[in-house]
């Protein structure tokens, strides 16, 4: 009497009741299918939310110029402060330690326009060195380089989306857009970039892919203002040597700013590692309550086992005497019902594992929510229940052996 | 196999109501006995029964099977004595209607820890020797209550045991198969098998060496049969 013998009679008897055992293993496939597609949610929206941040720039420090009506930006005006400007963006170059590049730029919201087509746009003045700063991808033709920038040229680099907008599938280099009211041409496509889909501080959430960079010299000679207050910049993206002082450089500029802004409290400071790390944190503790909740679901489906096997522990009650009397220990009727719970949900497992990385994967293709399936969920999840099988098949096994032979052949 | 008991009692509640099934029994069963056990229900003749095969435990008293006291051995003992020194044959078959002849046959020797290539061999070496080596694939509802219990005296005789115990194995068959079954018991008594059987059929009984009879837990009258005198 081995174990792969009791595996056998396990499996026979499980065979003998399918539909039955079907319905009890169906606690743990659903229970062992929602850790793991739990999980991935919880690891997709994670990651998700690390490349946005990643896409700021884990070294960099944000300064953005607020939004403020025509009226407050008027009051501000009279107190002295002028807003975001190059200056500012002089002064933390040589005063903040560590500053590797200050990438100035302007936006305003305009439409583009090409043959009969049109498409909303933010509209960004840059300097050539964000491309590396923000880590901007190239799809087609070059960034806005150096000579643009000197020359005031007019061209312009167009986000993913507004390209395919105004394009679709022909390549826009080369090629005239008409910006407002005026006309730029394309110098180079970007790579799709992930949404943008939460507002963080004063980074309103946006669709970067609908951005077109211009040089910031040319912005400022060619575009009109929003306003006659309108700030000369609308942020400064600051990129330090490494992420080890970022809060007390923060601090510094915060301090530097406020005087030159009189106090005016005219702009907000992001840091994206911090974002980074809070939101980390967050989703731990996010991850961890869904799978938790999905764990419950194997604990109920566990007590589904329990159930069914107590049942049929009374169904076979005449079996388990006949096969005491006819040589069985208690340990072997303690064995043979235990490992039909094993096996039970380790098939209930093996199914669930199944049935959980198809659903991570339906939701992935199939909607907006992104997901990723990682080892560790499927091993917790699996392992997880098999030792619902475990405990939950002792207590009836247990049951089972204990019956007296002279009561239960007379069942 | 010979068995010694001595001033054997078993008490029980059952609903409340305290039952001395068995109030100081003495018994001796010599090797290649063919004995009889009968009574009226209530006489404590299926206790009996249930005790001489290790499946209970008495209240008092001494059991010996060659010269072993069962009554000191664990469940893990008792388990192998079951499986090896005593063929239980019951009214009812208590064949797992699951399982094939065959497999209801290889099962005491799972149990006994017998390789499994081996099993199928040795348990249709039994089937033959009850008459039914042509139907081992049949499940117990597709045979006749005749061929059940022969099925099951192949399950008893399997692992070879010295005792067969046989509760009522003619209850609930008609009289031929009954007779058929008896004939089987005579040749694996003339085999050299201990056989007890419980009955309450006078013959039944007949086909014996000896008949105990039991009244109220205590033996009442033990004699030997003329019909089929068998001298040991």
């Amino acid at each position: 009497m081995d174990f792969k013998e009791n595996i056998n009679i396990a499996a026979l008897s499980i065979i003998d009741h399918k539909f039955r055992s079907f319905l009890t293993m169906l606690g743990i496939i659903f229970g062992t299918a929602s850790v793991i597609t739990m999980v991935s949610i919880g690891e997709g929206a994670k990651i998700q939310a690390i490349a946005k941040y990643k896409d700021m720039g884990i070294s960099n420090i944000i300064i953005r110029d607020k939004d403020m009506t025509e009226t407050d930006l008027e009051q501000v005006r009279m107190k002295f402060s002028q807003g975001l400007s190059l200056r500012d963006a002089q002064v933390i170059g040589e005063i903040i330690p560590g500053v590797v590049d200050v990438a100035p730029q302007t936006e305003k919201k305009i439409d583009s326009r090409f043959g009969d087509k049109s498409a909303k746009a933010t509209l960004i003045g840059i300097t050539p060195s964000i491309l590396k700063i923000l880590n901007y991808q190239i799809a087609k033709g070059i960034f806005i380089n150096n000579d643009h920038y000197n020359r005031q040229l007019k061209v312009c680099f167009l986000g993913a989306s507004v390209s395919h907008d105004l394009f679709g599938y022909e390549n826009p280099v080369g090629q005239s857009v008409k910006l407002d009211d005026q006309w730029f041409e394309v110098v180079g496509v970007m790579q799709t970039k992930s949404l943008f889909t939460e507002t963080v501080g004063e980074l309103a959430a946006r669709d970067l892919n609908s951005d077109i960079y211009i040089p910031l010299s040319t912005f400022t000679k060619r575009i009109a203002k929003e306003n006659r207050f309108s700030s000369e910049l609308k942020q400064l993206t600051v990129k330090l040597e490494n992420s080890d002082r970022l809060e007390q450089s923060a601090a510094v500029i915060r301090s530097i700013l406020n005087r030159h802004h009189f106090n005016n409290n005219d702009f907000s400071i992001i840091i994206p590692f911090e974002l980074l790390k809070q939101e980390e944190k967050e989703t731990r503790i996010y991850n961890l309550l869904l799978a938790s909740i999905a764990a419950i679901s194997l604990l109920v489906g566990g007590i589904g086992i329990m159930n069914i096997m107590l049942a049929s522990v009374l169904e076979r009650t005449s079996e388990i005497g006949i096969r005491r009397a006819i040589g069985a220990s208690k340990v072997d009727i303690m064995n043979q019902f235990a490992t039909e719970a094993v096996v039970m949900s380790v098939t209930g497992g093996i199914m669930g594992v199944l049935l959980g990385i198809t659903l991570s994967l339906v939701i992935s293709f199939g909607t907006a929510i992104h997901t990723s399936l990682t080892l560790y969920s499927i091993f917790i999840a699996f392992g997880f229940s098999v030792l619902v099988g475990i405990t939950f098949g002792y207590l009836p096994a247990r049951k089972a052996a204990e019956l007296k032979p002279v009561e239960s052949i007379r069942y | 196999m010979m068995i010694e008991i001595k001033n054997l009692r078993k008490d029980y509640t059952m609903e409340m109501v305290e039952v001395q099934a068995l109030r100081g029994v003495d018994l001796h069963i010599p090797v290649n006995e063919y004995v009889a056990i009968m009574g009226p229900s209530g006489s404590g003749k299926s206790t009996l029964m249930n005790i001489l095969g290790c499946l209970d435990t008495p209240t008092e008293g001494q059991y010996f099977l060659n010269s072993v006291d069962v009554t000191l051995l664990n469940d893990k003992e008792l388990s192998a004595i079951r499986n090896k020194n005593i063929g239980f044959v019951f009214q009812s078959f208590n064949l797992l209607p699951r399982m094939s002849a065959l497999q209801n046959v290889e099962l005491p020797l799972m149990y006994a820890g017998v390789e499994k290539n081996k099993r199928k061999e040795i348990a249709i070496q039994s089937l033959e020797k009850v008459g039914l080596s042509d139907r081992i694939h049949h499940k117990p509802a597709e045979l006749s209550g005749g061929q059940r219990q022969r099925v099951s005296i192949a399950r008893a005789l399997v692992n070879n045991p010295g005792i067969i115990l046989a509760d009522e194995p003619t209850g609930a068959l008609d009289s031929k198969n009954g007779e058929e079954i008896m004939q089987i018991f005579g040749k694996l008594h003339r085999e050299g098998h201990t056989i007890i059987v419980i009955t309450h059929e006078q013959d039944i009984a007949a086909h014996c060496r000896r008949i105990i009879y039991l009244k109220d837990g205590i033996i009442h009258s033990d004699t030997l049969t003329k019909s089929n005198p068998i001298n040991l």
